[in-house]
C-alpha cells in the first residue's frame, strides 16, 4: 500500500502525457519532413525556421511544465503537527488583508493549507496556488510552473496555427496529388492539428482571460487602495483568483433524492475544457470515488456551515429552532436548495481536489466539545471503535490516540482525523458559547447549541449535543437524525450533536476510516430546515408515544435487532454514496441503539421487516453484513444488535441515551413494518433515526426513494421522515 | 538526597520540556499572501531568548523574502533570457530569487551560530517546510529529556528499593 510519500508506479498516469508528447513531436516531425521542403522552396526558408523556433519553444515549455515542481509543500513533520493533528479543528481562520479566510486542515500533509493551496489527489501533495492537475503534462499546475504551462499553451496554439495553415497551403497546392505520400501525410498532420485545435485554443483563451482578469483586478484594487488609502478596501470586486479561497472554488453539488450526485465543478481554473485538463483535484486526500463526491459535497457544506453559523447561542428547545432558522437563511455563502437541486457551495481552500480535501472535505467532524467532553482530546470519532456514545467522552482519548496511530495508515486515504475534527469557530459566526472550545466552531455542537443543555449532561451519549441553534442548514437534519432517540427523552431537544453524527461516522470500522466520515448528508438540507421545526414538535409529541411503545416492545428486542441489522443490510452502494459510513456511530452512546434507529429509515427494508420477526432475526443481519460496504462495521453493529436488546433494556433505566434508542429501535421496527408515508423529517424520532447512522441515513435516503410507499396498516402510527442525507426514516407516531 | 536529586531533575525536565515541542512561527497573512512570518513572540520562548532578538530575526527574514519576490528589471531580464534560450539559461545562471534564498539561508545559519545556539535554540530554514513556518527548536531538549528520564528512573527505583515503609 503506497504511503503518502512513496507512490506506486501507475502506468495509466503516463498515458496522456505520452500521447501528448508523441502527437506533438510526431506530428511536427512529419510536418518538417514532408511539408517543409516544399514550403521552403515555394515560400521561403523562414517558414521552417519560424516553425522550428516555435516548436522548440513548445517543447521547452512543455518540459518545464512537466518537470518543474509546481510548488509542492512537503509533508509536515511529526513534531509540527502533533499539536494540530489530534485536536486541530478542521479549519483555521486567518485574516488576509482584513478578510477572514479559512484554511483547511490537510489530512494528508498535516498542516493547514495556506490560501490558494490545494491538495492534488493525483500527485497526493498540497500545491501552492494550485490551478489544476494537467494530465497532458502529468503534473500539477501550481505557482512555480504556471508560467511555463501558460506559455506552453500559447506556444502550442501558435504552433498549431502555423502547422495547420502551412499544411493547408501545401494541400491547396497539391490538390491534384492528394494520394501522394507527402500530401497524405500533410493531410494527416492537418487533421491531428485540427482535432486538437479547439481544446487547446479554448484552454489558452480561458487562461488568457483568467490572467487578464487577474491583472485587471489587481490594478483595480491597487487603484482603489491608492485612491483612498484610509478606507479599508471592501471586497466588492474580487478577481476570480484573488478572492479568498472560500469563493475560489465552487463546488456544485447536485443532490438527488437517491443520494448525493455531486457534480463537483471545480471552477478554480474556470476551464471549460474539462476534458483537456484533469480537474480531479481534490481538496481531500484520495478517497474512494463514492466518498469523494460526498466529501466534496460535505466539505463545501462544512465550510458553508461555518460561515452560516450564527453567533447566537441557542437553547435546545424547539423554539430556538425558529429563532435560528432565519439566520440560517441569511448565510451568505450557502445556498441551500431543496433536495434535488443544485447546491453550490463556495469552498475554501483547494480542493484537494475533492479529496482534500480534505474535500477536503467536509470532513469536519462534529465537535464533541461539549462540556461533558471537555478534556476529551479528540473528537474524531472516525475510528471505528465500537464505543458507545455514552462512553464516547471517556473513550475519546483512546480514539484520538488511535487515530493518531492510525493516521499514518490513512494518510493516502485522506485521514479522517483532521477532517473530522471540528474546525475552529468561524470568527464572528460562532457564538462564544458554542462548545467548540478547543476544537473550534466547526463542531456541530457549536453549530447547534452553543450552550450545553442539561440534557447533555444527562446523556453521555450526547457528546456535544448540538444546540438547537445551529445555523447550518444541515444541522437540523443532523440533529434530528442523530438525536432522535435522545430527543425523545428530552423535552427541549438539545441540539443534535453533529458530533454524534460524526461519531456515528467515526465509529465506523477501520475500513471506513479512509472515507470521509462526514456524518451529515447535505443533500436534503432544505428539506431538513423546512421540516425541522415541525419535526421537533412532532418529535416531542412522539416522545411520549415512544416511551409507551418502549414498554410494549420490550420483548421484541430481537426483532429490533433484526431490523437494525436489516437497516444496515441495505447495500451501501445503492443508498449511500459513501458506503463506508455504514456502521452506525452510536448516536445514543451505543451502536446497538444506532443500529436500531437506523433501521427505521430504510424503506426497502420494510418488506423484509414485514415478514415475521423470526425470519428477520437472522437473515437481515447476514444480508446486512454482506451488503454493507463496510462489513466490518456492519458486522460490528450487527453483533451489537444481537447484544443490544438485552443491553439496551438494561441501559434504559441507567443511561438516558439508551432508552430512547431502544424505543427508537422499536419505533424503527414499527415504522419499518408500517412504512410511514411521511417522507420528511417529521418527527424527532425520525430525525434521530436518520441521524443515528450517517450511513443509515444515507442509505435510508437512497432506499426510501426506491421503496414503495405503501405501508401496511399501522400507517397512522408510522411516519416517514427524511433524514439528513436523504435517509428516510419511518417513525412510529 | 535521592529525592532531591529526583525533584531537581524533574524541574530541569520541565524547563527543557517546555520547549520540547518545537515552536512554529506561522505565516503572517495580514498583508496578503506574500511570504511573511509572524513577528509575535511565542510564549514558549519567554525564558529562552530576548524578545528583541527574536523579532529582529523574523523581521530580517521578512525583508529578505520581500526583496526576493520583488519584480524588477533583473527579473524581467531573466525571464526574457530564459524564453529566448528556451530555459537553458537556468542551467548556467542563478536567478535573483535563488540568490536571495541563498542569502537567507546564510543569514539563518549565521543567526543560529551567533544568537540562537548560545541560547540552546535552533532556527530552521522555512524553505525546508515550504515557507509555511519557521521552526524553532531547542537544541538539547531530546537529549536532556532522555538523560533526565534515566536518572529519574534510576533514582526512583533505588529509592523504592532502599526505603520500604
Amino acid at each position: 500500500m503506497p504511503n503518502s510519500v512513496g507512490k506506486r508506479f501507475k502506468p495509466t498516469r503516463y498515458i496522456p502525457v505520452s500521447t501528448a508528447a508523441t502527437l506533438l513531436v510526431g506530428s511536427t516531425t512529419l510536418f518538417f519532413v514532408f511539408t517543409c521542403p516544399w514550403l521552403t522552396k515555394a515560400i521561403s526558408p523562414v517558414v521552417p525556421l519560424y516553425n522550428g523556433i516555435v516548436f522548440l519553444f513548445v517543447l521547452a515549455n512543455f518540459s518545464m511544465a512537466t518537470f518543474m515542481d509546481p510548488g509542492v509543500f512537503p509533508r509536515a513533520d511529526e513534531d509540527e503537527d502533533k499539536d494540530d493533528d489530534f485536536r486541530a479543528p478542521l479549519y483555521k481562520n486567518v485574516e488576509i488583508k482584513g478578510i477572514q479566510v479559512r484554511m483547511k486542515w490537510c489530512a494528508t500533509c498535516h498542516f493547514y493549507r495556506p490560501p490558494r493551496c490545494s491538495h492534488c489527489s493525483v500527485c497526493d501533495n498540497c500545491v501552492e496556488e494550485f490551478d489544476h492537475h494537467c494530465p497532458w503534462v502529468n503534473n500539477c499546475i501550481g505557482r512555480r510552473n504556471y508560467r511555463y504551462f501558460f506559455l506552453f499553451l500559447l506556444s502550442l496554439s501558435a504552433h498549431m496555427v502555423g502547422v495547420f495553415s502551412f499544411g493547408l497551403l501545401f494541400i491547396l497546392h497539391h490538390l491534384e496529388r492528394l494520394s501522394a505520400l507527402h500530401t497524405a501525410v500533410t493531410l494527416v498532420v492537418m487533421c491531428v492539428t485540427g482535432l486538437f485545435f479547439i481544446p487547446v485554443m479554448g484552454l489558452t483563451g480561458f487562461h488568457m482571460v483568467k490572467n487578464v482578469m487577474h491583472a485587471s483586478c489587481q490594478l483595480f484594487l491597487l487603484y482603489r487602495y491608492i485612491a483612498d488609502p484610509r478606507k479599508k478596501i471592501p471586497i466588492t470586486l474580487k478577481p476570480p483568483f484573488l478572492r479568498p479561497d472560500l469563493s475560489n472554488r465552487h463546488v456544485s453539488v447536485k443532490v438527488s433524492d437517491n443520494g448525493i450526485h455531486s457534480s463537483i465543478l471545480r471552477t478554480k481554473s474556470k476551464t471549460s475544457l474539462d476534458g483537456v485538463d484533469d480537474k480531479s483535484i481534490d481538496t481531500q486526500p484520495p478517497l474512494p470515488p463514492k466518498a469523494d463526491r460526498y466529501n466534496q459535497l460535505k466539505s463545501p457544506l462544512t465550510s458553508s456551515e461555518e460561515s452560516s453559523l450564527s453567533s447566537k447561542p441557542t437553547n435546545p428547545s424547539t423554539p430556538a429552532m425558529y429563532k435560528y432558522r432565519p439566520s440560517f437563511g441569511t448565510m451568505p455563502k450557502v445556498h441551500y436548495h431543496a433536495t434535488g437541486e443544485k447546491i453550490v457551495m463556495s469552498e475554501n481552500g483547494k480542493p484537494s481536489a475533492v479529496l482534500e480535501e480534505r474535500g477536503h472535505d467536509y470532513r469536519s467532524e462534529p465537535n464533541l466539545d461539549m462540556p461533558d467532553y471537555h478534556g476529551t482530546p479528540l473528537h474524531r470519532t472516525y475510528q471505528s471503535s465500537p464505543f458507545q456514545l455514552d462512553s464516547f467522552s471517556t473513550t475519546s482519548r483512546s480514539f484520538s490516540l488511535k487515530q493518531g496511530v492510525n493516521r499514518a495508515d490513512q494518510m493516502p486515504l485522506g485521514g479522517s482525523k483532521p477532517e473530522t475534527v471540528t474546525s475552529t469557530p468561524h470568527k464572528g459566526v460562532f457564538s462564544p458559547g458554542t462548545l467548540s472550545g478547543r476544537n473550534g466552531s466547526l463542531s456541530y455542537d457549536s453549530l447547534l447549541t452553543p450552550s450545553v443543555t442539561p440534557s447533555v449532561g444527562e446523556c453521555a451519549a450526547h457528546p456535544g449535543v448540538p444546540s438547537m441553534g445551529f445555523h447550518s442548514p444541515y444541522l437540523p437534519t443532523k440533529m434530528c437524525h442523530v438525536r432522535g432517540p435522545e430527543l425523545q427523552r428530552h423535552i427541549g431537544p438539545p441540539s443534535y450533536s453533529p458530533v454524534h453524527v460524526g461519531a456515528m461516522y467515526g465509529r465506523q470500522s477501520p475500513l471506513s476510516r479512509d472515507r470521509d466520515p462526514s456524518p451529515v448528508r447535505y443533500d436534503n438540507l432544505s428539506k431538513t430546515i423546512m421540516a425541522s421545526i415541525q419535526e421537533r414538535k412532532e418529535l416531542e409529541e412522539r416522545e411520549k408515544l415512544m416511551h409507551r411503545h418502549a414498554q410494549a416492545y420490550a420483548n421484541d428486542s430481537g426483532v429490533f435487532d433484526t431490523c437494525s441489522g436489516a437497516a444496515y443490510g441495505l447495500p451501501p452502494g445503492t443508498c449511500y454514496p459513501d458506503g463506508s459510513r455504514e456502521p452506525t456511530p452510536p448516536v445514543c452512546g451505543s451502536r446497538d441503539n444506532l443500529m436500531g434507529v437506523g433501521v427505521v429509515g430504510y424503506a426497502p427494508r420494510t418488506p423484509v421487516l414485514r415478514s415475521s420477526a423470526s425470519s428477520l432475526s437472522r437473515a437481515p443481519r447476514t444480508s446486512t453484513t454482506s451488503l454493507h460496504t463496510d462489513p466490518g462495521g456492519a458486522s460490528r453493529t450487527v453483533e451489537r444488535q444481537y447484544r443490544s436488546p438485552v443491553h439496551q433494556t438494561h441501559h434504559s433505566p441507567t443511561a438516558v441515551p439508551h432508552s430512547p434508542t431502544y424505543a427508537h429501535q422499536k419505533v424503527a421496527f414499527i415504522s419499518a413494518l408500517e412504512r410511514a408515508d411521511s417522507q420528511h423529517l417529521g418527527t424527532r424520532e425520525g430525525l434521530c433515526q436518520g441521524k443515528v447512522n450517517g450511513q443509515l441515513k444515507g442509505q435510508a435516503r437512497d432506499c426510501h426513494l426506491g421503496t414503495p410507499s405503501g405501508t401496511p396498516s399501522r400507517q397512522a402510527n408510522v411516519k416517514k421522515v427524511t433524514g439528513v442525507g436523504g435517509t428516510t426514516y419511518e417513525i412510529s407516531v | 538526597m535521592t529525592t532531591e536529586l529526583f525533584l531537581h531533575n524533574l524541574q530541569e525536565l520541565r524547563h527543557s520540556a517546555s520547549l520540547a515541542n518545537k515552536v512554529f512561527i506561522q505565516r503572517d497573512y495580514t498583508d496578503g499572501t506574500v511570504c511573511k512570518f509572524q513577528t509575535k513572540f511565542p510564549s514558549e520562548l519567554e525564558s529562552r531568548i530576548e524578545r528583541t532578538l527574536f523579532e529582529d530575526t523574523v523581521k530580517t527574514l521578512n525583508n529578505y523574502y520581500a526583496e526576493a519576490e520583488k519584480i524588477g528589471g533583473q527579473s524581467y531580464l531573466e525571464g526574457c533570457l530564459a524564453c529566448l534560450t528556451i530555459y537553458l539559461i537556468f542551467l548556467c545562471i542563478e536567478t535573483r530569487y535563488e540568490k536571495v534564498l541563498k542569502n537567507i539561508s546564510r543569514y539563518i545559519q549565521e543567526q543560529n551560530e551567533k544568537v540562537y545556539a548560545p541560547r540552546g535554540l535552533l532556527i530552521t530554514d522555512p524553505i525546508q517546510r515550504g515557507m509555511r513556518v519557521v521552526s524553532l527548536q531547542s537544541l538539547q531538549t531530546s537529549v536532556c529529556v532522555c538523560e533526565c528520564m534515566w536518572s529519574v528512573e534510576a533514582a526512583c527505583s533505588s529509592e523504592a528499593v532502599v526505603s520500604p515503609p
